[in-house]
């Protein structure tokens, strides 16, 4: 890291009026973003607004149809990963991009391999991944493959292969988005330190508390144009939420109070030993209960166990009175139960067909005529979703890969509450997705709530569980840790029971 | 952890005690098997399967396939077969320049097609393979050739031993072999192929140059069909447009019981010859069997379908074993 002879505060990068269309769609008309080094810049913006294309520009992967960038003075060359990577641009992806077939020295070392005569030196390669591991903090080892990793241990490998070839830029695209709050602090303060070694770091986020507890700068793009550039010192959450949407936005969790009806869900002491123990615990007709706890702890499979997708070895669910039976998510769906799944682009949604297709997939019994289905009425139904969610599409047969994010999120949402189920397991249901659309997500479910459904939702945005649950349950390691209600949780002691409890008895 | 990473290194290993075992097996019923005699044959007879599975393990690691190979193999044996005919006085060597172009022409095309317009291999090389054969049966006109039309200097070729055990077209897939894991693990080239099969969208954004890559090991793929079709005039002595016909999907048994992952990613030269070797000793210890060489076939396919499932196993396993791993570092 000698190398760089930049000081903290230098220029690094210097964006301005960047411009990219694909095809008819502009994705970029104005975009401006300085960086100077030793800096953690944060750049925020809906889905849509531009900032994965503005990151994409960067890596190489586009090039840009007009605008001038520049790298500490000199023109920045676009169009190629390599050019970028040699011009000193690593980029973290939202989905780790590691070769999980490959040891984790070589992931680090890949495309750069370290040679000795005319072979790779695997040795140096080794030491060398575990000398960075061990800056990063976390001593992972590098002759270990890469599959079987958790997402924030793929992240520091994506770390070292930045710090590996001494890169001026890091680009950290919603780094955040898949971790527990524990990795967020780990990561936060990997990103100190590389602050404090000069590198110029941009950081995309759709969690405000964090970009505000960490950036030094902050730059908000809208509608592939940058609306405002301040220091953080210098802006507020509010006025950074108006910038990225364009309006005051009232109120993130339009908390309503419900009338809680009759137990409709209720888990009995629900045990698989490799992932979870001794699970109890009952959901109320109009009742938004919140699984709290860590990445890993246990809690999507948990809703996988109820929904019957796994099996689990001892205990019961009992829905509507009437025993489930195990590892069988027909029979689940049959008594009204419906489970949107965490990942929605692998497990939610069929990317390729369109947003009708889609919201209909799981009402065909209902939309059958005679033996074929009746395409006037799954017309009439997804129209009427998408209107209830206001999902917005350029057309109508286009696949829902096209759609952004927070619209892919409720489209599969509208695809099980187009089912009208009685209760709604949702996993993580605003990761990665908006501020603007988080609030739609947030009244939906409400209104879900209000009308009736028992609602189990996981969530690792605790402003989001403590705003949006009647009832929470902590998890950590597999196990129910804590419950509290809506009116005892706070912060504080969600974070304390889904971490160590010895740990925070200590401070 | 090391654990883990031994057992991923020692497939190769387990494979070769699984050759051992047949082997054994095979000479309990059929006791010259496992004379000196029998390993010679054994040699002889995989030498071409041999080193086309290790021509088509890069493919294969990159995650794509070359069905090609077969139709390669016959039309290379059948040019070099000709071209000797016509010119007596050609020298060996001139047969292992001439066999090798007709497949480098071949695996120019494939690598075009797959790499620079992006189609999938598996069609492209379906594709190929009936070009190549329907061009073998229209060059070739229903002339065949035999022992009496070949070069005498390459048949005594094929014939002669090393350490009395090792025929010389099976030194030559040993050389191949050497010099391919040497090249797939020591360099960057190798390395990158693994990375492209293992993640190919990752590849290109680590800025791996994937279509060098995939377009060379296409080349290299039908180069060695090519130089396989030499080998193959050396062991029958006799050529005509069926040459090899059909014989690609034992090759690509042969890799995937090699440890190849058909997913790509994984998998070595040496697991690709030790495949090419265990599918042909259970061929053999099914003819000694004196089982009908229609439901050998049947039992070559039954072979492969189990190789995919051990390999799913395996996978599977090794996934639930890393999980076990995570659960215990976090209690």
């Amino acid at each position: 890291m000698e190398s760089t002879v930049t000081s903290k505060g230098d220029l690094v990068l210097a964006i301005s009026g960047l411009q990219k269309r694909f095809g008819g769609a502009i994705a970029l008309s104005n975009a401006n973003l300085t960086i100077r080094a030793g800096e953690i810049h944060a750049l925020l913006g809906e889905n849509g607004a531009g900032k994965s294309t503005m990151l994409k520009i960067l890596a190489g992967v586009h090039t840009p149809d007009g605008g001038t960038l520049n790298l500490e003075g000199k023109p920045f060359i676009t169009g190629s990963t390599q050019t970028s990577i040699d011009q000193g641009i690593a980029v973290i992806y939202q989905e780790p991009s590691l070769f999980l077939d490959l040891t984790l020295a070589e992931n680090v070392f890949i495309g750069r391999q370290p040679m000795k005569g005319a072979k790779i030196d695997w040795n140096f390669a080794q030491e060398e991944s575990a000398r960075l591991f061990k800056q990063l903090g976390v001593e992972l080892d590098p002759k270990r493959i890469a599959r079987g990793l958790s997402i924030a241990d793929q992240q520091v490998v994506e770390i070292a292969k930045a710090l590996s070839m001494d890169a001026k830029v890091i680009l950290m695209d919603e780094p955040t988005a898949a971790l527990s709050s524990s990795e967020v602090d780990r990561l936060m303060t990997v990103m100190r330190s590389l602050r404090d070694s000069n590198k110029a770091v941009i950081f995309v986020s759709h969690r405000l508390d964090e970009v505000f507890a960490i950036s030094d700068f902050i730059t908000v793009m809208r509608d592939g144009a940058t609306v405002s550039e301040a220091k953080v010192g210098a802006t507020d959450l509010q006025k950074v939420i108006k910038d990225m949407v364009g309006r005051e936005l009232t109120e993130l969790f339009p908390k309503t109070e419900n009338k809680i009806g009759e137990v409709v869900l209720e888990v009995n002491d629900v045990t698989n030993p490799a992932y979870f123990r001794n699970i109890s615990f009952k959901v109320r007709k109009g009742e938004i209960v919140a699984l709290a706890g860590l990445v890993g702890s246990g809690r999507s499979e948990v809703a996988r166990a109820i929904f019957g997708i796994d099996d689990y070895e001892t205990g019961t669910v009992t829905v509507k009175g009437k025993l489930m039976a195990k590892n069988n998510p027909v029979t689940a769906m049959n008594q009204g139960m419906a489970l949107v799944p965490e990942d929605r682009r692998q497990q939610g949604l069929f990317m390729v067909a369109s947003v009708n297709k889609n919201i209909s997939m799981e009402s065909f019994g209902n939309l059958m005529k005679g033996l074929f289905i009746d395409f006037g009425k799954e017309r009439a139904l997804s129209e009427t979703w998408k209107q209830k969610l206001s999902i917005k599409y350029d057309n109508q047969r286009d696949p829902v890969e096209r759609l952004s994010g927070g619209n892919q999120q409720k489209t599969v949402l509208a695809k099980w509450l187009a089912t009208d189920p009685d209760i709604l397991i949702v996993d993580e249901p605003t990761r990665g997705i908006d501020v603007g659309t988080k609030a739609e997500v947030h009244r939906l479910l409400n209104q879900a709530a209000s009308e009736g459904k028992a609602i189990l939702m996981i969530s690792s945005e605790l402003p989001e569980v403590l705003g949006m649950a009647d009832r929470i349950i902590v998890m950590r390691e597999g196990r129910q840790v804590a419950e509290f209600s809506r009116s005892e949780a706070t912060q504080e002691k969600v974070i304390a029971a889904a971490t160590s409890s010895a740990k925070v008895g200590a401070n | 952890m090391h654990k883990l990473a031994l057992s991923f290194k020692n497939r190769e290993l387990s494979l070769l005690v699984i050759l051992v075992f047949t082997i054994g097996l095979t000479s309990l019923i059929n006791p010259r098997f496992i004379t000196g005699s029998g390993t010679r044959d054994l040699f002889s007879s995989t030498a071409v399967v041999a080193l086309l599975a290790i021509g088509i393990a890069p493919i294969v690691i990159m995650r794509h396939i070359d069905l090609s190979i077969s139709s390669t193999v016959g039309f290379s044996a059948w040019i070099v077969a000709a071209q000797c005919a016509a010119h007596p006085n050609y020298k060996v060597w001139q047969a292992f320049i001439i066999g090798p172009a007709v497949g480098l022409c071949v695996g120019i095309v494939n690598g075009l097609l797959v790499a620079g317009l992006r189609l999938p291999s598996l069609v492209v090389t379906l594709g190929t393979l009936y070009i190549v054969r329907g061009l073998d049966y229209v060059v070739s006109n229903s002339v065949d050739y035999n022992s009496q039309d070949l070069p005498k200097s390459l048949m005594k070729l094929g014939e002669t031993t090393y350490f009395g055990l090792v025929p010389f077209p099976f030194v030559l897939v040993i050389i191949f072999m050497i010099l391919a894991s040497l090249y797939m693990k020591f360099r960057k080239a190798g390395r990158d192929r693994y990375a492209i099969g293992s993640n190919p969208p990752a590849a290109e954004l680590v800025g791996i140059k994937v279509f060098r890559r995939t377009f060379l090991s296409f080349v290299f793929s039908g180069t060695t069909a090519g130089l396989a079709g030499v080998l193959y005039l050396m062991r029958f002595a006799q050529v005509d447009a069926t040459a090899f016909y059909g014989q690609e999907l034992a090759v690509v048994a042969a890799v995937v019981i090699g440890g190849i992952s058909i997913n790509g990613g994984i998998g070595t030269a040496q697991g690709a010859v030790i495949g090419a070797l265990l599918v042909q000793t259970i061929q053999g210890g099914l003819s000694a069997l004196g089982v009908d060489a229609f439901w050998k076939q049947a039992i070559n396919g039954a072979l492969l379908i189990v190789a995919l499932f051990s390999d799913r196993v395996l996978a599977r396993r090794s996934e639930r074993a890393l999980l076990a791993q995570r659960i215990k570092e976090r209690a």
